[in-house]
């Protein structure tokens, strides 16, 4: 740094360009000053002798500095085990390259063997799910939630086993009407199933409709939502009397999805066939056998 | 250009700059040993960094950044604490080959500076070091020190009053022992 030494211009205004200029005589010495800042120190140096000692005095010191350089000097023996690193690196490089190189090509060989053989399984994968699409989310939480019920991990909320009762209870918790058919009773026939109740269950931020039967002590379980929060799809489609069923086999179970008037269903036992039998839960009239029968696996 | 060719071109460039990276690992470690592991340390990096910058780009400060995280690395690994060993000082450079006389003299000169080096602070004989010894710049500094180049500049004008202090003190001794 240079020292603040009297400054013998005379002048204010030079004394303080003096002190500017000095400031800067070892940004000047070190190269930091470029353009008009350097012409300012060369031609107030080329002007002002006090100035002009002091840079002086301090270009020396520097020299002093730098002609002591280099300071040291690597032995033979690091130049020699540096050489050795560096060339050891050129070789593993180029041999990685050339593995790589190598690897790459084995690798798409081996890509587009597998990609030949691979490819009719996809193909068929893909025709077989076109065939048998995909459960939709609504059949799956239906047969999750038939799956608790069956280990006793779902109780009920609503006990009974009044159809009405049920339909009141729901009345005000879901933004649906849920109207339960009573045909044992009208139609004074054998009671082939039994109401056990029913709860609400979470679907997609709201509440479905969970209704329990049981049929000969195996249980079966209904599930209801508007059709403005999901449409009946995926799996086996089949028409009956102008509906559409859509018909899936989860986890062991048989369910069955469909739109009616305004609600979407999911019905799930582990009936045989496809369940269809459930169905007799609200349609076991004979006049609901053309409903059932095209339900029944050809 | 085939890769191998800029692989052997950056091991050349990068070879060049072994004295100054020896240097400046000696001012690092102050012990010769720990220099030449520091250095070996140093190409084992730069070889192997993705970030090689190009030859005709700033490779040395870049070497030195390397450098100086190594050590960084390593001194926080080894709590070991600063060491302290002479720096060597029986160094034969080209100026062996002059005038007999005149070798005395610079070399007496050369040793009182080095002596006066040795004694600055860590921070300010590094700073001396990177600017006087190895030419970088201050914005290079600023890089290798991770610092502004403010404070690059403010460092380097205390570190350099404080070696002028010490040379002083030297050589107004020298004179009084002359007389």
């Amino acid at each position: 740094m240079a020292e603040q030494e009297p400054c013998a211009c005379g002048l204010i205004l030079r004394m303080k360009n003096c002190e500017d200029i000095r400031r800067r005589l070892n940004l000047y010495l070190d190269n930091e000053l470029l353009g008009e800042d350097r012409v300012a120190v060369e031609t107030h140096l080329r002007e002002c002798q006090s100035c002009a000692v002091i840079f002086e005095r301090e270009q020396s010191f520097i020299n002093a500095i730098r002609e002591c350089r280099p300071l040291h000097v690597a032995s033979p023996v690091l130049r020699a085990r540096v050489q050795e690193t560096l060339s050891g690196s050129e070789r593993e490089t180029t041999t990685a390259r050339k593995v790589s190189r190598s690897r790459l090509t084995w690798g798409l060989a081996i890509a587009a063997t597998l990609l030949l053989l691979l490819l009719p399984i996809v193909i068929w994968r893909t025709m077989s799910r076109s065939d048998k699409p995909t459960a939709s989310s609504f059949a799956l939480m239906a047969a999750d939630h038939h799956l608790r019920r069956t280990r006793g991990q779902l109780p009920l909320e609503v006990e009974t086993a009044a159809p009405q009762v049920i339909s009141d209870w729901f009345a005000n918790k879901v933004n649906f009407s849920v109207k339960l058919p009573n045909y044992q009773e009208s139609s004074g026939q054998e009671r082939l199933y039994e109401l056990e109740g029913a709860r609400l269950v979470g679907y997609k931020d709201d509440y479905a409709a969970y209704v329990a039967y049981l049929m000969k002590q195996r249980p079966i379980s209904l599930v209801i939502t508007s059709d403005s929060v999901v449409k009946p799809s995926g799996g086996e489609e089949i028409v009956a009397r102008g509906l559409k069923f859509h018909y899936n086999a989860i986890h062991g179970l048989k369910v069955l999805t469909w739109s009616d008037r305004g609600l979407t269903y999911a019905l799930v036992s582990d009936l045989e066939e496809r369940g269809q039998q459930s169905c007799i839960v609200c349609h076991q009239g004979t006049k609901d056998q053309d409903l059932i029968a095209p339900l029944k696996p050809r | 250009m085939d890769a191998s060719v800029n692989n052997a071109a950056f091991s050349q460039a990068a070879l060049a700059h072994i004295d100054a990276l020896y240097g400046y690992a000696m001012t690092l470690t102050r012990n010769a040993t720990e220099a030449e592991d520091l250095v070996q340390e140093t190409y084992l990096r730069a070889t192997g960094a993705a970030n090689q910058p190009q030859l005709n780009g700033n490779l040395k400060a870049w070497l030195f950044v390397i450098m100086r995280n190594a050590w960084l690395n390593q001194v926080r690994h080894d709590q070991s604490g600063p060491r302290f060993v002479e720096l060597e000082l029986n160094e034969q450079t080209d100026d062996a080959r002059g005038n007999p006389h005149v070798v005395y003299l610079r070399k007496l000169e050369r040793e009182q500076v080095r002596a006066a080096i040795e004694k600055l602070p860590e921070a300010y004989r590094e700073i001396v070091v990177l600017r006087d010894f190895e030419d970088l710049s201050y914005q290079e500094i600023a890089m290798v020190l991770d610092c502004p180049a403010g404070t690059v500049m403010s460092r380097l004008g205390r570190a350099r009053a404080k070696l002028r202090e010490s040379l002083s003190t030297w050589q107004s001794k020298s004179r009084a022992r002359a007389v």
